[in-house]
């Protein structure tokens, strides 16, 4: 038993030996180097296109964020213009029983964001008129304290709930 | 004895650190001082010393590529001889798919009746050798091709194959028996 394991150790010795001996080793060492050096050039290629990846990546983002502003700028109502050429933005979260409305970028748009779900993007809009405030609306700046606004249901409210009000009265 | 055995790991260690920085020519010495090591696990695998140079070909290139993962430096060798027997393996499979695929299976056999005189040939044996390592297991190919070289211990063996010594004396165990059924008539 042990001889034959030994026998079958010293065949692949043998051939081993035989193969080993017809090696051109310079050769050889030329074959790698070339494979080296072709795979180095792909290795550099490999850090170089991230980076590519990274800048297309960057535009093709900045392309989407273009898009998703055009379809949402064009999917709402029209910028609500106040009567002394003021433009305001309500985001209108409502609540059972109560009512809040936030006033944000006060010259840029007239819409209002009314929540009609449990989540942020269950949000409808619609147009107001801001009836009477009691201060500037600036933009960046919720300086008012109180506002009035008034106006007919939000033009669209994905939740399919009617509101039957045509004016709300907001108190800050 | 071969260079690698005369590279002291102080060597190794320098030279692998120098080629995870970046410098092409210490890549170039590890290969000169371990081409042979690499020729040895892979002719053991794959019989011949063609086959086997177009695998420690694919080896140190896949080295190359990945020089950078190596965590400690010393340990160089056993990583590359990992790395060159598992290319020797995938190269010996793939080319037994392509074999398979344009009906030469039978290109063995018809080798294997030759006369004795001839089968006596180094072409013939390495042949065999070759046939007869695609019928191992991948874990028993390695532990026979390993445990035949010079100077590396069956732990050294077990590190480079990721399992404990007892696992590699059984895979060698078991490549043994196989391999003297496969290649019983150059035995005699």
């Amino acid at each position: 038993m042990k001889n034959e394991e030994e026998n079958i150790d010293l065949l692949l010795e043998r051939n081993a030996d035989e193969q080993l001996a017809k090696v051109d080793w310079e050769g050889l060492n030329a074959a790698i180097s070339s494979r080296l050096d072709k795979a180095g050039q792909s290795k550099t290629a490999a850090i170089k296109f991230p980076t590519v990846l990274k800048i297309a990546a960057g535009f093709v983002a900045a392309a989407a964020v273009i898009l998703i502003v055009m379809i949402i700028s064009t999917d709402g109502p029209p910028d609500f213009q106040l009567e002394n050429g003021r433009r305001a933005v309500v985001k209108f979260i409502e609540a059972k029983g109560s009512a809040s409305v936030e006033i944000g970028h006060a010259p840029a748009k007239s819409q209002v964001m009314v929540d009609v779900g449990p989540g942020r993007s269950k949000l409808a809009r619609c147009d107001i008129e801001i009836i009477d405030v009691n201060g500037d609306l600036k933009e960046k700046a919720n300086r008012a304290t109180w506002i009035i606004i008034s106006r007919p249901e939000p033009v669209y409210a994905d939740n399919g709930v009617s509101r039957d009000w045509t004016g709300i009265i907001c108190l800050f | 004895m071969d260079d690698s055995r005369k590279a002291n790991t102080g060597d190794t260690e320098r030279l692998v650190k120098a080629s995870q920085a970046g410098q092409r020519g210490a890549f170039d010495e590890l290969v000169r001082l371990y081409q042979r090591r690499a020729m040895q696990v892979a002719v053991r695998i794959l019989g011949g010393a063609n086959e086997a140079a177009e695998a420690v070909q694919a080896g140190f290139v896949r080295a190359y590529l990945s020089i950078g993962k190596i965590k400690e430096p010393k340990r160089f060798e056993n990583w590359l001889l990992r790395i060159v027997a598992n290319a020797a393996i995938s190269q010996a499979r793939a080319a037994k798919r392509r074999a398979e695929k344009v009906e030469i299976g039978d290109h063995y056999e018809d080798k294997r009746t030759l006369s004795p005189a001839e089968r006596q040939s180094a072409e013939e044996l390495k042949d065999a050798i070759g046939w007869a390592m695609l019928k191992l297991s991948k874990r028993e190919a390695k532990a026979i091709s390993l445990s035949g070289l010079e100077d590396l211990s069956q732990g050294e063996v077990a590190e480079v194959m990721g399992c404990s010594v007892g696992a590699v004396r059984w895979h060698v165990f078991n490549a043994r028996k196989k391999l003297k059924v496969l290649l019983k008539e150059y035995l005699e």
